[in-house]
């Protein structure tokens, strides 16, 4: 089976915002949330900037999942990362234990109280039957389910942002490094996975 | 450890510490510009950079957006899961085995003496609304704190998802709509309460003997004895500030606050509960079925001249002498007359 990863190209990232607003339209996202970000660093200092596009990497050992409070995560078969947002008690750990930001909270009431955890599912949907009406008024797209992999990186326009099996979207990494000679550095792929020696999380198990 | 590994931690700490040493982030970024047209690929600098958790530059409007990594939250996340967690729940779960041991061993402290039937005011009824709005709300807090905290591992197996979530969910609105209750009440608690917990020199007896707890033996105290003086200044006006303070900053996150913040205001918040909580463990056995009298005596705000000479004996010379202005039963048709 395969283990799904996302991958950003450094190197090919225009800061487009492309894969922010394909999220946004696949999966009709609660107001105030944004699943993905592009993030730019050294803005405007030419030669030095460089872009990355950002969303829960799906990590192999994941923080969220550790410390939510009322165990809503839970992995897929295929390395997805999900939560269950009838669990879900708004508590905000996910969001302070995350790497990447990915969990955000629309407001659910006066003073700032949050509502249900909202993240990107890898356009994998949720717990309810894939497909169904109630899956996507929740999570959004279930676009695994039909056999397609997340909008972001489908409407990449210079697929500098690679989803999918991991093996190959790193095959096609490796191949880009070894035309350019140099600079195999794949962001976030130590946090989000670990080390190449580390052993992977055991697919669909709760931790 | 090998030497050479040192010498490299070493160097790699100096490497770090050296961007710190005068150069600015222009420079910084002028190093990496510099680095792209030396080095093309070679993005270590920038990687570093990100690695720093600094704010860069994004479109999406809100709270540390920019901020690409973050690395403090896996930092909270061993404190929590690994040490506050189960040290947490662990001591308040001894804490409890004690306490019945030691009601097993020692059972209900009865008066000693017959009781009188004359009824001092000890409380006045302000002081018990006081006393009993922040016990409830404590309480209410520390149930629903418990169930967040440690009812994954504990009632989760037990009473299954759907169920555990709902009494989450409720524990979560609870804990933040009693939260500034508990807060208001305690701070009128603490002012009500500070003067007569102020330690006088007989306290020191008293702890060397431990209140007589262990032996039985008689020691004259104040109003408040030197165990309820420590409970109060340790318990009430340290821990439960620092609870009220680190909770206050986590029930607002309207504010701005950034996760660094939320998760400092979280550690402290979970310390301080944890130790508070198992300290009241002991405050509320005595104040119920570890010491006759002290529960009517919080109840009703009398208690007998006998139960005040023979727990707070300097108290009760001195509102027998007239120095401390207290009611008694004679004349207060409202008190209950029947103690006992």
């Amino acid at each position: 089976m395969a283990r799904m990863k996302f991958l950003c190209d450094a190197e090919r990232c225009i800061e487009c915002n492309g894969c922010v607003t394909a999220c946004k339209q696949e999966n009709e996202v609660p107001w105030g949330v944004n699943r993905r970000r592009v993030v730019t660093i050294n803005d405007g200092i030419v030669g030095a900037e460089k872009s990355i596009s950002v969303a829960c990497m799906h990590c192999s050992d994941a923080p969220c999942m550790a410390v939510c409070p009322v165990d809503c995560f839970y992995r897929t078969d295929e390395g997805v990362v999900l939560h269950d947002k009838d669990l879900c008690i708004g508590c905000g750990y996910c969001f302070y234990a995350c790497p990447f930001g990915a969990p955000q909270f629309p407001q659910a009431g006066a003073f700032g109280l949050r509502g249900k955890m909202d993240k990107c599912t890898f356009c994998a949907g949720g717990p309810e039957k894939d497909l169904s009406k109630e899956e996507f008024a929740k999570y959004g797209s279930n676009r695994l389910a039909q056999g397609k992999l997340p909008a972001c990186a489908e409407m990449c326009s210079t697929k500098a942002l690679l989803g999918g099996d991991g093996d190959v979207i790193a095959d096609i990494y490796r191949e880009r490094v070894l035309k350019r000679g140099k600079g195999s550095e794949v962001w976030g792929w130590g946090t989000a996975y670990g080390k190449p020696d580390q052993k992977a999380a055991p697919a669909g198990a709760k931790s | 450890m090998k030497p050479m590994v040192v010498c490299r931690r070493l160097f790699a700490v100096a490497m770090l510490l050296l961007p710190l040493a005068g150069t600015s982030v222009a420079q910084q970024q002028e190093t990496q510009q510099q680095r792209a047209q030396s080095q093309p690929y070679n993005n270590a600098p920038t990687w570093r950079d990100v690695r720093s958790g600094k704010e860069e530059y994004t479109s999406i409007k809100g709270r540390e957006t920019g901020v690409l990594v973050q690395t403090y939250g896996e930092t909270w996340r061993q404190l929590k899961n690994s040490w506050i967690t189960p040290i947490a729940g662990w001591l308040i779960a001894a804490v409890v085995l004690v306490i019945g041991a030691f009601y097993k061993w020692r059972g209900s402290i009865k008066v000693h003496g017959a009781p009188t039937g004359r009824l001092i005011e000890r409380f006045t009824p302000f002081e018990r609304y006081t006393h009993g709005v922040v016990a409830i709300s404590f309480v209410i807090l520390g149930v629903s704190g418990l169930i967040m905290m440690v009812g994954k591992y504990v009632l989760l197996p037990v009473i299954g998802y759907t169920l555990f979530a709902w009494l989450a969910q409720l524990s979560k609105h609870s804990h933040n709509f009693v939260g500034p209750v508990f807060i208001v009440s305690l701070l009128m608690f603490i002012v009500m309460f500070l003067k007569d917990n102020l330690p006088r020199l007989y306290d020191i007896k008293w702890f060397v003997k431990l209140g007589g707890m262990i032996s039985g033996e008689h020691v004259p105290s104040g109003r408040f004895n030197a165990g309820e003086k420590v409970w109060f200044w340790s318990g009430v006006v340290v821990l439960s500030l620092l609870v009220s303070a680190s909770g206050l900053v986590l029930l607002f996150p309207n504010f701005d606050q950034v996760r660094a913040v939320m998760i400092e205001a979280n550690v402290v918040h979970m310390v301080s509960a944890g130790a508070v909580l198992a300290m009241s463990l002991g405050h509320m056995y005595l104040g119920t079925i570890g010491l006759d009298g002290a529960y009517e005596a919080m109840r009703t705000g009398y208690v007998d001249e006998t139960w005040a000479k023979e727990h707070h004996e300097y108290w009760y010379n001195d509102v027998k002498s007239g120095k401390i202005k207290a009611g008694t039963a004679i004349g207060q048709p409202a008190a209950p007359q029947a103690q006992h």
